[in-house]
């Protein structure tokens, strides 16, 4: 027996896990290096210079651009107080009707393989085929949306999705949602089959109902899953740029406008490359606090 | 015991091996993907030459005329997608062929035009372009600082081909610093598309001539036919040109002819007062969420009485709907109380990127070539594209009266022989600097109008607003040498 217990001596060079660990390891840093790393370390630089697009040369102006946003861009106000809006919404969304989908997809009916895979396709879908697919269907003249109401007798005209200020941003809030859904789903569906069959079956002898079992069984014991959710459903809306700029351009005027496009028109279309990295890298500080919150509090609940 | 260490299924050994032959599979299938893609390339070649060819009898030959110095390496060119898609398939074989008669290796890259100032920004900013020569169709004054001096080519291109047009000179050259940063041999004039037979019904029967007559007809054609107007006020490119031109109309300007602002003038709160009125009488809020091919989707779809664009949006319905293209008509640019002109709707800038490695001489040599056959731009393009230099295309005029492609009835395009009386660049009266890329780049002129036509600032303060940005964008510039004014 003490020689069974023994740690093996590994044959092979590709057996020792010394040599596997960082052999694994190693793709995944250096593409976060290449691909992250670099990439924000150079907006930084770019935020605290006075950079432009087409010039090789900058000069230090500290956090000049930072003022320079925060107090004479009036436009970077309003992108920040959608961005708020638009993120708190979607993901107040995300988690409730994820929640319901998971529920609904972990449970047994004829096809629910099938389901799934229509459920997963929308976050399957490269991003901006979706939205331009989103924005053909919310089109002013042609939404197929318009014309089943006109069909049926509820609508005279068009109702022109985007291009009013409130119907614009509950458009981008839906679609950003209608993405994120199913990743979140999925996290959940995830939580819920970790829950041990014996407090199901123990509620159920108790006699609980299904808002019962939810509220005090199923949700507490998948909160911090939901948290880690929730965080990712945060992150992915407050950087992504490809709906608003694919549906609005942050129009009508200013009204969908948020961080990550305004940064794009700064930036990249205007040619001030140094404010264009200062507005994109603003919420980055907060984005750390709450995922090290999140993160930590999902920790303490040793779920994770 | 030895049985629990006897491997078992897939080991990670195992893995790996199939792992990596799992990737040298992928990377064949990639080769393969690659040459399978190719072949379309040379099916589009095989197309465009068709058509070439079909279109000859009445096409502009191709001219050719030696370079002044042997060539040789690569000539990567990029370039946005045309509106007229014929133009490309002509424009890749058209380059291709002059690099075989040369000795230099081209290729062509499209793409989506509002993929292009992202692309050409990053080539730029990288140090080590891809491209050796890359277009725009807006401006590109903001790259001056990483792009090679375009001034012998112009000089050379003047030379032959006689003086080059002023707004195209505006469009590509900086009186600051001397510079032409772009070479610009063509751009495309933008009229006023209306419905004839709406427009008849109103009491208009040759379109508005006015911006008055505009309000008016508009106006009552959306009362009482129910069709409404598409100028666009939305973040887009077509937005930015259709409020210049009104405000120009009104007297107002962005700037003066020494770039100094002048956004916030009586002349311009008249003109936004002006565009409530417009969209109050005779559009809808989906001016708001306009794009770049909202023009073209509601002329088709008979949804639109009048729209700012250049004939691209008609060609399309020659096609898809010739009944509507039938109805549609065109007018010079509207008068207004100060004057009538209107921005040109596309301005073709090339540049040459400052950097190691980049084929400058096959660039500049190709960029007159291209200019040589402007009459070929022209007609390729379907009488989109005009030339900057006007008699590179003798024909120009005859094709307008007595349009090649279809129109109905023939002479549809004439009042297009005078658009260079009526066009102007962007940023009139002065240049196209870097500022000015700026305020077009984040629409500050359609916000502008936007903000009053939706109710949500008043003339007054919706102009005092675009005043403060607009400073503050000349200031980040002049400080860089590349805005003048200030004074």
């Amino acid at each position: 027996m003490t020689t069974a217990t023994t740690p093996r001596q590994p044959r092979y060079l590709l057996d020792n896990e010394r040599v596997l660990a960082p052999l694994f390891m190693t793709p995944a840093v250096l593409y976060i290096i290449a691909l992250v790393g670099f990439p924000f370390v150079l907006s930084i630089v770019l935020s605290l210079t006075d950079a432009t697009v087409g010039n090789p040369t900058y000069d230090f102006v500290g956090l000049e651009t930072f003022r320079r946003i925060l107090f004479d861009d009036p436009v970077f106000r309003t992108a920040l107080w959608n961005t708020f809006v638009f993120a708190v919404i979607a993901n107040v969304l995300v988690v409730v009707l994820a929640k319901a989908l998971a529920m609904v997809l972990v449970s047994d009916f004829r096809g629910k393989w099938f389901v799934r895979f229509l459920v997963l396709l929308p976050w399957t879908a490269p991003v901006s085929l979706a939205t331009i697919t989103w924005l053909w269907t919310l089109d002013s003249i042609f939404s197929p949306i318009d014309w089943v109401l006109r069909s049926v007798g509820l609508l005279d005209g068009n109702i022109i999705w985007l291009g009013k200020q409130n119907l614009a941003m509950s458009s981008v809030i839906a679609v950003h949602t209608w993405r994120i859904v199913p990743l979140a789903a999925v996290i959940m569906m995830a939580g819920l089959t970790s829950i041990p069959q014996e407090i199901r079956d123990a509620s159920e002898v108790d006699g609980a109902g299904f808002w019962r079992k939810l509220f005090q069984i199923t949700i507490p014991l998948m909160a911090p899953i939901i948290a880690v959710a929730a965080l990712f459903g945060l992150i992915l809306t407050i950087t992504d740029m490809s709906v608003v700029f694919v549906l609005t351009r942050g129009g009508p005027t200013h009204g969908t406008q948020v961080l990550s496009t305004w940064a794009f028109f700064k930036g990249i279309e205007g040619g001030s490359l140094g404010q264009g990295a200062a507005i994109a890298l603003f919420l980055f500080p907060v984005l750390v606090a709450v995922a090290a919150l999140i993160l930590r509090m999902a920790r303490r609940r040793e779920v994770l | 015991m030895a049985q629990l260490y006897r491997p078992r299924g897939v080991t990670r050994r195992d893995f790996l091996i199939a792992s990596a032959a799992a990737a040298f599979l992928a990377a064949c299938g990639d080769d393969a993907a690659t040459t399978t893609t190719a072949a379309p390339a040379g099916t589009t070649a095989t197309t465009a030459a068709t058509t070439t060819t079909a279109a000859a009898a009445v096409a502009p030959t191709t001219s050719f005329r030696a370079p002044a110095a042997p060539l040789s390496g690569d000539l990567k060119i990029l370039l946005w997608s045309h509106f007229v898609p014929s133009h490309d398939e002509w424009f890749d074989v058209f380059a291709k062929e002059w690099g075989d008669q040369v000795g230099v290796n081209v290729t062509v890259d499209h793409i989506g035009v509002g993929d292009v100032p992202a692309a050409i920004a990053g080539e730029l900013q990288s140090g080590r372009p891809e491209h050796d020569l890359m277009q725009y169709i807006a401006v590109l004054s903001q790259h001056e600082p990483s792009v090679v001096d375009m001034t012998d080519v112009v000089q050379e291109a003047e030379n032959r081909y006689g003086t080059m047009l002023d707004l195209t000179r505006k469009s590509s050259f900086n009186p600051n610093t001397g510079k032409f940063y772009a070479y610009a041999p063509a751009w495309v004039p933008d009229p006023g598309d209306y419905r004839k037979s709406l427009w008849e019904a109103a009491g208009f029967p040759d379109g508005p001539s006015t911006w008055d007559e505009l309000l008016e007809g508009g106006s009552r054609i959306f009362a009482e036919q129910g069709v409404q107007m598409g100028i666009g006020l939305s973040q887009e490119i077509d937005s930015n040109m259709a409020g210049r031109t009104l405000l120009w109309s009104y007297g107002g300007s962005i700037q003066d002819a020494n770039e100094n602002v002048s956004i916030n003038s009586d002349a311009t709160i008249e003109a936004v007062n002006y565009m409530k009125r417009l969209f109050e009488g005779a559009m809808t809020e989906e001016v708001f969420a306009w794009n770049a091919a909202s023009n073209n989707q509601g002329l088709i779809a008979g949804e639109l009485s009048y729209i700012l664009n250049s004939i691209s949006a008609w060609r399309t319905a020659q096609e898809a709907a010739p009944e509507v293209a039938d109805d549609v008509f065109f007018t010079p640019a509207l008068a207004g109380p100060a004057t009538a002109i209107a921005a040109q709707h596309v301005m073709y800038n090339w540049i040459v990127p400052e950097a190691d490695g980049v084929n400058v001489d096959a660039a500049k040599e190709f960029l007159l070539h291209y200019t040589d056959n402007l009459a070929s731009v022209t007609w390729h393009s379907k009488l989109y594209d005009f030339p900057a230099f006007t008699d590179r295309v003798p024909d120009l005029d005859t094709w307008l009266g007595n349009d090649p492609f279809g129109a109905s009835p023939a002479d549809k395009l004439k009042v297009l022989s005078t658009a260079t009386e009526w066009a102007t660049n962007i940023g009139h009266p002065g240049p196209a600097n870097p500022a000015i890329g700026q305020v077009f780049g984040e629409a500050i002129i359609p916000v502008m109008f936007a903000e009053a036509a939706r109710g949500t600032k008043t003339p007054q303060e919706a102009v005092a607003d675009a005043e403060a940005q607009i400073k503050l964008i000349f200031d980040d510039w002049r400080a860089q040498g590349l805005v003048g004014g200030g004074a």
